[in-house]
């Protein structure tokens, strides 16, 4: 079990839990990431939000928040 | 149905889904922009016809999903359940499609008729993906439509997927959403208390759900149908939920999967940043490169700016002359004044900041469309999450040193108007092309060579302003659990659609012109009024006879009667200012708004300030104009963007205070000085 942050560039993951108060789970559940949603890491720098593909959709998510969200593998594709 | 019999058409989306670019397409001129009564939220209308029959369009606020987080939400889903649409136009984007169905997975179990927009197919299609609607149609139970906004062939199955909407009243399928959510306990037990209408239009299945997802608004309507006994139980239920938005969530993405499983094909290939998103990203060209952007775009607007600015100018040289013939067939001195000072000026003033308005919502409604924005929103939204503002507001700001009205057409691309009308106040602060064209020239004339220390000063003093300012309003415009860390999705790049774009830029540009206009000739009339002298003598006007009288006060921020005027003009237009102390000092002519708005200055202006005003009350002078309202035509054109005179005149009081204050601050350290 990892935090998404933690993942490096090109990482693929499995989303195992999200957590949080119940706007930002709100909010990161219309983008896509659930539990059981596949991850990859397109760009992981420090101080940078964190660009993700998931869904079809490239998103951007602020650093903290993405400790909030737990994934299983992490390795590199 | 409205009253004049039209079918009232209700776009929903998530922001990004092409929603106002349907929008602009379909409805064209025919708009309206106000607010939502009561609300701090944009409310869109339009109307169109088509096969004879007149449509009204709503366009709902952007948000991204139906839960009842944010004032947004909550109209979009009482204006479904007000029964006002005959039918919703539910928008998702088909390069993005698993994710942006969302928006038609929550609206799952929502009995008022709609049909599915898959905007941006010519992306989707680049993508290598192919959607087959009619797959889709049958899981769904209502007309699907493959669509892009710049093909224009894709409007007829548009209009055909609508009309087909219209007359069978299309409800969308729930039942394998439902099964879904029926695998979880609490989602059953929740279910079959509800009774029958507790909110019109919304079925059983979504109340459930949204109860499930601890949604307070409608467990409250659920309560308040139950008897007592059943109140228990159901408190009951709810409190063995946890994480209940996760688990709707996951089996509506999971309903989702199954819907596209079989009716999209896509060629997987790797995803990869292009060039330009490479860039940007990256962690030190990431600022420098989106700052070029947005001054690249700048000079852009220039170019479609350049001929109305001539005619603005072309307007500028027909008062003297005019007058001088009014004068010599006859005509009255002060109607002649009127005609030529007052409207004739003021026309030539807006038409030529006009122009500037026209690029700027040219260009950067451009980049809005080909996808640009949302970079620009990435590479800035940690810093502007700071003053609770998104990224994209980084725009207005630089826009803002070239022209404020500017940088308050550039608002329009923010979605949120609480956000809009904050940025806008803060882009005051930001000192404006003619505050550059006036304020490093006063501080050479009286600091000469410590001009460069004062317009440092100058920027340091707009940073804390912009800083204050934003505490100052933001509590009240952008609510502290509104702000949270950046979670956006970054769009394809998508292709324009030209027509539309241009529709709409004319559209806003005229509607800009006539707000304008009614405000600057309302404020322009009531100085000249206050500086009319029949005898061409300053001291015999009412505003002579008011900055005299109030002298003692102005005194306390450093500025006696002779700089306050300059003030006040500052407000109408800076360059005016110079105008209104030549005029005051060489005693010669009245102050019309004809020298307030680029009126001619005397030749030895420069000395004429020396002699006549001190130091420190200069340095009073230079922070009192550079902070003023930038000029009367930005405080119509934040009119125009924010629609509410609330708003608009708080913000000028406030600018007026803190340019007093910020005066005041400067001469009595300039006192010390000197």
């Amino acid at each position: 079990m990892k935090k998404l942050s933690e993942l490096e560039k090109d990482a693929v993951g499995v989303i195992s839990a999200v957590n949080g108060d119940p706007r930002f789970i709100s909010r990161i559940t219309s983008i896509g990431l659930t539990p059981g949603c596949t991850v990859t890491v397109i760009k992981n720098e420090k101080n940078r939000p964190l660009l993700v593909y998931s869904r079809d959709t490239m998103i951007a998510l602020n650093r903290d928040e993405c400790g909030l969200i737990e994934v299983e593998g992490g390795k590199k594709a | 149905m409205t009253d004049k019999n039209e079918t009232v058409i209700a776009l929903l989306g998530q922001p990004n889904s092409g929603k106002s670019t349907l929008f602009n397409a379909l409805t064209g001129m025919r708009q309206h922009v106000g607010n939502w009564p009561g609300k701090t939220v944009e409310k869109k209308e339009g109307h169109f016809s088509r096969n004879g029959k007149e449509y009204l369009v709503a366009d709902l606020p952007g948000t991204y999903s139906l839960s009842a987080n944010s004032d947004e939400e909550m109209i979009t889903r009482d204006y479904i359940a007000s029964g006002k649409a005959d039918v919703v136009c539910i928008l998702a984007d088909s390069s993005q499609l698993e994710r942006s169905l969302y928006m038609l997975a929550d609206y799952a179990g929502i009995t008022v008729p709609c049909f599915l927009v898959l905007n941006m197919s010519d992306v989707a299609a680049e993508q290598g993906k192919t959607v087959n609607t009619k797959e889709m149609e049958k899981k769904l139970g209502i007309p699907v439509v493959s669509f892009s906004a710049p093909d224009t062939k894709a409007y007829g199955n548009f209009y055909v997927a609508l009309e087909r909407a219209v007359s069978t009243k299309s409800v969308l399928k729930a039942d394998a959403l439902e099964k879904r959510f029926g695998e979880l306990e609490e989602y059953v037990k929740i279910r079959d208390m509800i009774s029958d209408n507790v909110i019109p239009g919304y079925s059983k299945v979504w109340l459930a759900a949204k109860a499930v997802e601890g949604d307070a608004p409608v467990i409250a309507k659920i309560r308040a149908s139950l008897s007592d006994a059943d109140k228990k139980n159901f408190d009951a239920a709810l409190s063995k939920v946890d994480k209940g938005v996760v688990k709707t969530g996951e089996r509506k993405f999971a309903w989702i999967d199954e819907l596209l499983a079989g009716s999209v094909k896509s060629k997987n290939s790797k995803v990869t940043l292009g060039k330009f998103d490479r860039l940007i990203t990256h962690h030190i060209w990431g600022k420098p490169v989106v700052i070029l952007t947005v001054v690249l775009g700048l000079v852009a607007s220039f170019i479609p700016a350049l001929p109305l600015m001539g005619v603005g100018q072309l307007i500028a040289k027909i008062p003297d002359p005019l007058n001088e013939a009014l004068l010599g067939i006859g005509c009255p001195a002060f109607l002649a004044a009127i005609l030529c000072d007052v409207i004739l000026r003021s026309v030539s003033f807006i038409v030529q900041m006009l122009g500037f308005v026209f690029g700027v919502t040219l260009v950067f409604g451009l980049l809005e469309e080909i996808g640009v924005m949302a970079r620009i929103s990435y590479v800035f939204d940690n810093t502007m999450a700071r003053f609770g503002l998104q990224g994209k507001s980084v725009m207005p700001f630089l826009i803002s040193f070239g022209c404020t009205m500017g940088g308050a057409a550039g608002t329009r691309v923010i979605d949120n108007w609480g956000q809009k009308v904050l940025t806008i106040a803060l882009a005051w602060a930001v000192p404006c092309g003619a505050a550059w064209a006036v304020i490093p020239m006063l501080s050479t004339v009286f600091f000469g060579a410590w001009m460069p220390v004062i317009i440092l000063v100058i920027l340091l003093v707009m940073v804390l302003h912009m800083w204050l300012t934003a505490k100052v309003f933001g509590r009240s415009l952008v609510k502290t659990e509104d702000r949270c860390g950046m979670i956006m999705e970054l769009p394809p790049y998508h292709k324009p659609k030209w027509g539309a774009l241009f529709r709409y830029v004319f559209g806003r540009t005229k509607e800009t012109f006539l707000r304008a206009l009614k405000v600057v000739l309302i404020v322009a009339f009531a100085f000249w009024l206050l500086s009319y002298t029949s005898s061409g003598d300053i001291t015999g006007s009412i505003l002579y006879k008011i900055g005299h009288f109030i002298e003692p006060v102005t005194k306390i921020f450093g500025m006696k009667w002779q700089t306050f005027m300059a003030f006040i003009a500052s407000s109408l237009g800076k360059e005016g200012a110079l105008g209104v102390l030549s005029t005051i000092f060489t005693g010669s002519g009245t102050i019309s708004v004809g020298s307030v708005v680029g009126g001619a200055t005397a030749a030895n202006i420069n000395e004429i300030l020396v002699t006549n005003i001190p130091k420190p009350e200069a340095l009073a002078l230079i922070f009192a104009m550079t902070f003023n309202m930038p000029c009367i035509v930005a405080l119509a054109a934040t009119y125009q963007e924010t629609h509410s005179v609330k708003w608009t005149v708080r913000i000028a009081l406030y600018y007026t205070g803190v340019a007093l204050l910020l005066a005041g601050i400067a001469y009595y350290v300039g006192l010390l000085i000197w």
